[in-house]
């Protein structure tokens, strides 16, 4: 048993990961290879082609647009759960989808940007694993239609039903095909360089600290990164960023035995498997 | 000496593995109990148990014998079973041996009290094997965990026990006041033999709340908590060397009623109403319903699509 099994199991998770050093292309892989349910991780892959739409003039990132509040996707943060409608510019509404994950503002962008248009970059990178398959909206009535309820499942015997927690039927990639379209963000190759720019601190400005910055409690070291979460799945991917000018792309997915939504244990661990594999890149 | 007697006492340190709990089972401090134990030992001319290290073995002798000794005992009672016959109704009657001494001796001095003119032969049985003893004949009324499923049984008013959790006096979360389900995560878990359905309801109910045992180990005893090497669910116990802590939020709730197949005889009946009363008094037990619903209190940070 590999150290990062004994990581992960320890956990109570299953965990798919892979990391490379963004300059030199020395990696780590566990799992690395298999399907994956990315969760919000596919906004990644979102922002990478709203972008891409903005460099070539299809989009204006200042254009305003006002959500109503009426025809809300269902989330946990940001626009999907204000009161009242909303007008911003599409580039804020890509920062709240980075930040706070808000799935509103996510189905939004694909509103403009388009879903056959994401599927499209990311096979002219040659991602062949990775596939954008509905918006949240559609991954919320999914599990709707799967369970019988809006809230999310903690019942094993539900959450053994639903679509959406495999790959072939739901949002997917590799965690060696995440790890490829961060490194292309942070070399400025999967956009134009000022665009590569404004997705590295978006993603550098995501608030949650459970997960791949857990395993990084440094004040000289930035972790930039966008997570993914359902029942029983938890992600991270991002890059690390060392003071020596060291930069990893890191992607880590995990799936817990355990069916409760709280499991800090299962978090942490996406940062304590992170640290381990960029030390051996260090090594 | 009462050789019966104390192949019983054998019989109960061999299940225990332990003179304190085996004491307490039995009705009697431990001292005498090992007394008695040190007796037999000398009038069979074996040493029974291995007392060396911590924790208490049988011997290979031992081993042999207690086999033979349940053989005796078992023989014996029939013989009195028989002997009675005829004197008095006897109701044959299902007890979980985990409900401990002193409930099971309340049910019975209360039953008695109740309806002296029968005579109850209490035998401790899980539910699995009361299910097979009620419909085969063997067994007039049981106390059973639920869920059960068996064709042809009728059950009693369900109760309702929220046990706790059993840990070693040194583990950390021995030094709570209450202990939450997804605490335990990382402990191996020890859970009675022969509840089937208790056991799936108990575990689903830890995996949604995030506790996977990395084991989970079959037990009468408590011996492997003890050890330190598992933890238990279950009522309030004063051990030595155990600390008994309530689970936040009451996660589990172990449902129990009377069960007797076809038409309840007039005894049984009577039984049913004693056990109700004394589950309820002495065992801390409640009416079915008066569990509060479990909500999930949903966090941002876990949410859906966070």
């Amino acid at each position: 048993m590999t150290d990062l099994e004994a990581l992960f199991r320890t956990a109570g998770v299953t965990g798919f990961l892979h990391a490379v050093d963004v300059d030199t292309g020395a990696e780590i892989a566990h799992r690395a290879d298999d399907p994956v349910v990315t969760a919000s991780v596919f906004k990644v892959a979102l922002l990478v082609e709203f972008f891409r739409q903005i460099d070539r003039g299809r989009l204006d990132a200042t254009e305003r647009v006002t959500v109503m509040a009426d025809r809300h996707t269902a989330g946990p943060t940001g626009v999907s759960v204000m009161a009242d409608d909303v007008t911003i510019s599409l580039r804020d509404l890509a920062y709240l989808m980075m930040a706070v994950s808000d799935n509103t503002a996510a189905d939004t962008l694909i509103g403009r940007v388009g879903l056959p248009e994401i599927n499209a970059m990311l096979a002219s990178f040659g991602l062949a694993g990775t596939w954008v398959e509905h918006d949240c909206r559609d991954m919320f009535s999914s599990i709707v239609e799967d369970v019988g309820q809006e809230e999310m499942p903690t019942d094993p015997a539900l959450i053994a039903r639903l679509r959406v927690l495999d790959p072939a039927r739901t949002n997917r990639s590799t965690p060696r095909e995440m790890t490829r379209l961060l490194g292309m963000i942070w070399r400025d190759e999967a956009a134009s360089p000022a665009s590569c720019a404004a997705m590295r601190r978006l993603l550098g400005l995501q608030v949650w600290p459970h997960r791949l910055a857990a395993g990084f409690p440094y004040d000289d070291v930035a972790v930039s990164g966008k997570t993914g979460t359902l029942p029983t799945v938890r992600n991270e991917v991002g890059v690390v960023e060392y003071p020596d000018g060291g930069r990893y792309a890191v992607a880590v997915f995990t799936r817990s035995y355990g069916t409760a939504q709280n499991q800090p244990r299962a978090d942490a661990v996406i940062g304590t498997a992170a640290r381990a594999a960029v030390e051996r890149l260090r090594d | 000496m009462d050789l019966v007697r104390h192949l019983r006492y054998f019989t109960v340190v061999a299940e225990e593995l332990h003179f304190g709990n085996a004491a307490i089972r039995l009705g009697m401090a431990q001292p005498p109990l090992s007394q008695r134990i040190r007796r037999l030992e000398e009038e069979l001319g074996v040493r029974l148990f291995d007392r060396s290290s911590r924790q208490v073995r049988l011997t290979e002798p031992g081993r042999l014998l207690l086999d033979e000794a349940r053989e005796i005992i078992a023989r014996v009672d029939r013989l009195r079973d028989l002997a009675g016959r005829g004197e008095s109704e006897v109701l044959r009657v299902g007890v979980p041996p985990d409900l401990g001494s002193s409930v099971i001796a309340a049910l019975i001095a209360g039953f008695r009290e109740r309806s002296p003119e029968v005579r109850p032969a209490p035998a401790e049985m899980w539910s699995a094997d009361q299910v097979l003893a009620l419909l085969d004949g063997t067994l007039d009324v049981g106390v059973v965990r639920h869920p059960v499923t068996a064709p042809g049984l009728s059950f009693g008013p369900v109760l309702v026990q929220r046990p706790g959790v059993v840990l070693a006096e040194d583990d950390p979360l021995a030094g709570l006041s209450s202990v939450h389900l997804a605490d335990l995560a990382g402990r191996r878990l020890v859970l009675f033999p022969r509840e089937p359905g208790l056991h799936e309801e108990t575990l689903a109910e830890c995996r949604r709340q995030g506790f996977v045992p990395e084991e989970v180990h079959e037990a009468q005893t408590l011996g492997l908590v003890l050890a330190g090497t598992a933890v238990a669910f279950g009522p309030q116990v004063a051990l030595p060397g155990l600390r008994w802590r309530p689970l936040l939020g009451s996660p589990l709730a172990w449902r129990i009623s009377t069960a007797w197949r076809g038409q309840a005889g007039e005894a049984a009946v009577a039984f049913g109403a004693v056990a109700v009363r004394v589950l309820k008094e002495n065992a801390g037990m409640t009416d079915d319903g008066a569990a509060p619903e479990r909500r999930v209190r949903t966090r941002p940070a876990s949410g859906f699509l966070a």
